[in-house]
């Protein structure tokens, strides 16, 4: 009998296991298959408007004949800023657009909610800007609107809470770097590596499928091309694993100029009083000016990527030229608000900086002349894994678009060093950095955005002894050793609070003056807590008050009181906030 | 309805052909081209209508047909174009309009907007067959390695000799710029950056004193066989003709394969509108693709005559293998982009001409 209970007992485990394993797939197959087919058509919407508005090279040559082609390049550019900067203005939260950064925040932060609208019009102002050909990439909003659709469909399924909108999150991200770069495992590893921050199984199982779906798509039913192609790669001489070493930590240079660039160009369109509408439009002619020379600072750079890879295609003179084009192109379109990404950028940076350190290498390191497209390789990934703060995603991507194993090697050795530099130099990435501006501090992990994200609502106690004004001290006395409590709040008719009051000094005060009211005693707790305060406030406050029981007023400026917190209710709160996070970080399906 | 139409049609037809056995002319390629065209459909058109086909000597561009068109009077009643001339032609407004309603239906009764391959329809004509550009070189100069890549074309120290081109950009370019290792899907985009031209002419540059051109495609199968030429680029059909139908010691090389569309088209003014329409109708019935397919190497654009394909009239070898589509020669085949072609030639021509200019001096 006993043991026909424990098999029942078994198989209901097993039945259990098999739900929640097929809840898991199907979580990252929806998931990630949307944010797979919202990825291609991003990509599509993007290809289709360059060649309708003569941004694409084979529409420029089309048209070339056209004497008016670079002015309406300049029109094109000037008229998708402007769009780009009434979205901003007046449909964007924040007045600006949203991107990776914000994917981290919310996932880090743990309450894994991403808003609709900010996607929606987040990925139609990136689709304008790429679709004018404004120097910025595309797959920040890949990523962005990957995570968008992922979080807001996983909380709004049955079982939906923060955890799964934050895992919801990952299944987006994955999607669609797997998709956008045909490379199922970066895109797995980006959302851990770089989003999530961690390694939860629970988070893994569903991320991988969808990742996987993503790849299927791209790869079965699309049958789109990867954006990137390295069909020959040539050997790598042992001396040159030398070179690599410079190689990566000189492109962390680069990446730094180019992240500064961006920083700096974001602070002059501020300086620069434009409305913010007008601010990309102004970028947008400008760009399109600059074009009038260097064409090849539009757009994604597709074309200028290709030759990068081909011995020969640039003098080092073009080289350094259309580097220091392509930093101040995109620093200008970034930081004057067109809606875009800075990884397609980099590459195209860290493309032409590779060719650059090759031709300097040739004649010093042997084998370096016949392994041009190695060193563009490497320098490509030199310049992007500080940009995007993922070392091991880039790697992978390496590793996925050539399925190379010498070259992923010597990749390696550039990745790591430049990441290394510019974490010194520089800090994490990009988005960390947009987020410590601010005031978002990842550099020591998500502890503290998570306790800022926390507030201190759940735990208020909302039995406390009440003082009213006038009464005498005696009776408050007698009031507060009754109920055993050290405190009282003082409080009037409307519940404003007036003040607090404790027992030594209400002992104090009667020694002296028996028949004094408890107004005069009541002590004024003028930064009091408030139902929304973060835990992280709480805590700070509690170390500077030495009181037992901190009052809570309601959200807002009111002064009405909702109830107390005691200073040892705020350290569990401190508490059950890590148990938390590493409940998270190490669930398991 | 339709039957009356068609009976319309043919007493139309009769009554042309008895006023006016004056003879059609038509603009086409020469050569076993044009012995296969006349096999298939010049003769049987004739033999049903009683007017004989005259053919004159076309070998690309639309220079010849502005001309007949500026003329009022032109010359031609039907041209056979490339699909990148028939476009340009098409665009510069030098060709009458066409109804694809006018074409003949599959046996099967399919009609033909589902018969015919995809973007065989323009507003001027309909495609009637695939062809190719392809080089093949002299068997008997490379006893040792021969060569089997585009990339051996520009590279002259280890496959060296003459190389016989058509004097144009066309498919010269795309090769040039292939042989560094671009992927064809970015081939064309990345040919219309000023870098991308730049380095395929310096690709031509390495091979500028091998070069000699030829203008009538006959001549690249007579250069490669009798002189001292050891490639050769050219259209498909003849290097077949050469080497599988007279067993000439060439060999093609499919690498790279340019392939187009060949265009019907009846140009602007011409006297006999409805009888080129009607000779249009008859050369492109599925009947008559499969009968050239038994002469020529060019895949016909009707999937009906596709699935009916045979074996070669004489040389008694199928014809599929030979054929531009094979999946065999897809590798690493390039749609020659017509419609950039169609919008860009005038440019083209003139960095063509400058840069054989630069080589003269």
């Amino acid at each position: 009998m006993s043991a026909l209970l424990r098999l029942r007992g078994q198989a209901a485990g097993l039945a259990s296991v098999a739900r929640r394993a097929l809840a898991v797939s199907l979580l990252g197959l929806v998931l990630g298959g949307l944010a797979s087919l919202a990825a291609t058509g991003f990509v599509a919407a993007v290809e289709w408007l360059n060649d309708a508005l003569w941004v694409s090279a084979r529409s420029r040559m089309i048209h070339g004949d056209w004497p008016w082609l670079p002015w309406v390049t300049v029109a094109v550019l000037a008229t998708g800023g402007l769009l780009v900067g009434l979205l901003n203005r007046y449909v964007l939260p924040g007045g600006r657009v949203h991107g990776p950064p914000d994917v981290i925040e919310v996932a880090q932060s743990g309450h894994g909610r991403l808003s609709l609208r900010a996607g929606l019009a987040s990925a139609g102002a990136a689709v304008t800007s790429l679709g004018a050909g404004a120097s910025v990439g595309q797959y920040g909003p890949l990523v962005h609107l990957g995570a968008t659709l992922g979080s807001v469909i996983a909380r709004w399924m049955p079982a939906g809470s923060a955890a799964l909108g934050t895992i919801g999150i990952g299944c987006g991200v994955a999607a669609a770097i797997s998709t956008a770069f045909n490379a199922p495992i970066a895109g797995i590893l980006f959302a851990h590596e770089v989003i999530l921050r961690h390694y939860s199984l629970k988070a893994f199982a569903p991320i991988t499928v969808a990742s996987t779906i993503g790849f299927v798509l791209t790869n079965f039913v699309f049958e789109t091309r990867p954006l990137f192609r390295v069909d020959v790669v040539p050997e790598v001489a042992p001396a040159e694993f030398g070179a690599f070493i410079v190689l990566g930590i000189l492109g962390a240079l680069v990446a730094i100029a180019f992240m500064r660039a961006v920083v700096f160009a974001g602070r002059l369109a501020r300086a620069s009083r434009l409305p913010v509408p007008l601010r990309p439009a102004a970028a947008g002619a400008a760009l399109g000016i600059m074009a009038l020379w260097t064409p090849e600072v539009l757009g994604i750079g597709k074309e200028t990527l290709r030759f990068a890879i081909i011995p020969d295609a640039f003098s080092a003179g073009e080289l350094g030229l259309l580097m220091v084009a392509k930093i101040i192109a995109t620093a200008l379109c970034l930081g004057f608000g067109f809606a875009g990404g800075s990884f397609s950028p980099a590459l195209v940076i860290g493309a032409l900086y590779g060719v650059l350190a090759g031709y300097v290498a040739a004649p010093l390191v042997p084998g370096a002349a016949d392994s041009i497209s190695v060193y563009a390789i490497c320098g490509v990934a030199a310049v992007t894994s500080p940009v995007i703060g993922g070392p091991i995603t880039t790697i992978l991507i390496v590793f996925e678009l050539t399925r190379n194993y010498e070259l992923t090697t010597a990749v390696m050795v550039s990745v790591v060093f430049a990441n290394l530099v510019s974490y010194r130099l520089f800090g994490r990435s990009m988005f960390d950095e947009v987020l410590r501006a601010r005031g978002c501090d990842l550099t020591m992990g998500r502890d503290q955005l998570v306790l800022d994200h926390s507030t201190i609502g759940a735990y208020i106690t909302h039995h406390f002894v009440e003082a009213h004004p006038g009464e005498s001290l005696g009776v408050l006395r007698d009031r507060l050793v009754a109920a055993e409590a050290t405190e009282a709040q003082l409080i009037d008719g409307e519940r404003n609070y007036l003040g607090t009051i404790t027992l030594s000094r209400l002992l104090v005060a009667i020694a002296r003056e028996p028949n004094a009211s408890v107004d005069s005693v009541s002590d004024w707790d003028d930064e009091a807590l408030r139902v929304d305060t973060s835990i992280r406030a709480a805590l700070k406050h509690a170390e500077s008050n030495i009181g037992e029981m901190l009052p809570v007023l309601e959200e807002g400026g009111s002064n009405r009181i909702v109830g107390v917190i005691a200073q040892s209710v705020i350290v569990r709160a401190y508490r059950d906030t890590m148990y938390g996070i590493r409940r998270e970080e190490h669930a398991a399906p | 309805m339709r039957r009356a139409a068609l009976c319309l049609a043919l007493v139309c037809g009769a009554a042309l052909a008895q006023d006016d056995t004056q003879p059609l002319n038509i603009a086409t390629w020469g050569g076993v081209y044009e012995d296969s065209q006349r096999k298939a459909y010049f003769e049987p058109f004739a033999a049903e209508t009683g007017v004989p086909v005259d053919t004159a000597a076309y070998s690309g561009g639309v220079d010849g047909l502005r001309e007949q068109v500026a003329s009022e009077r032109p010359e031609w009643d039907v041209a056979d174009m490339t699909m990148a001339d028939h476009r340009q032609a098409c665009e510069e407004g030098l060709l009458e309009p066409f109804d694809r309603g006018a074409l003949a239906a599959a046996p099967d009764g399919t009609p033909p907007e589902r018969d015919f391959i995809e973007g065989s329809f323009t507003r001027c004509g309909v495609a009637h067959n695939v062809f190719s550009v392809v080089y093949a070189f002299d068997k008997r100069n490379f006893p040792g390695a021969q060569p089997y890549r585009i990339e051996h074309l520009f590279d002259p120290e280890r496959f060296p000799g003459q190389r016989a081109f058509h004097r144009r950009p066309d498919a010269l370019l795309e090769w040039a710029l292939i042989s560094y290792g671009v992927p064809v899907a970015d081939l064309y985009s990345l040919l219309s950056t000023d870098r991308g031209m730049r380095l395929a002419f310096e690709r031509l540059d390495r091979i500028r004193d091998d070069i000699i051109w030829w203008s009538d495609p006959a001549e690249a199968v007579e250069l490669l066989l009798e002189s001292d030429v050891s490639f050769a680029m050219g259209y498909n059909g003849r290097f077949f003709d050469a080497a599988v139908v007279r067993d000439e010691p060439i060999e093609i090389v499919w690498d790279a394969q340019v392939y187009e569309l060949e265009v019907w088209g009846v140009p602007r003014g011409a006297t006999r509108p409805d009888l080129s329409r009607r000779f249009i109708r008859f050369a492109t019935r599925t009947e008559s693709l499969v009968e050239q397919a038994r002469y020529i190497a060019y895949g016909p654009t009707r999937l009906s005559a596709n699935r009916r394909l045979g074996e070669h009239a004489t040389a008694g070898v199928m014809m599929r293998p030979h054929m531009p589509t094979n999946p065999l020669h897809m590798d690493r085949a390039i749609e020659k982009d017509v419609a950039w072609y169609a919008r860009t030639r005038d440019r083209l021509d003139e960095r063509f001409d400058a840069w054989l200019a630069a080589g003269d001096g």
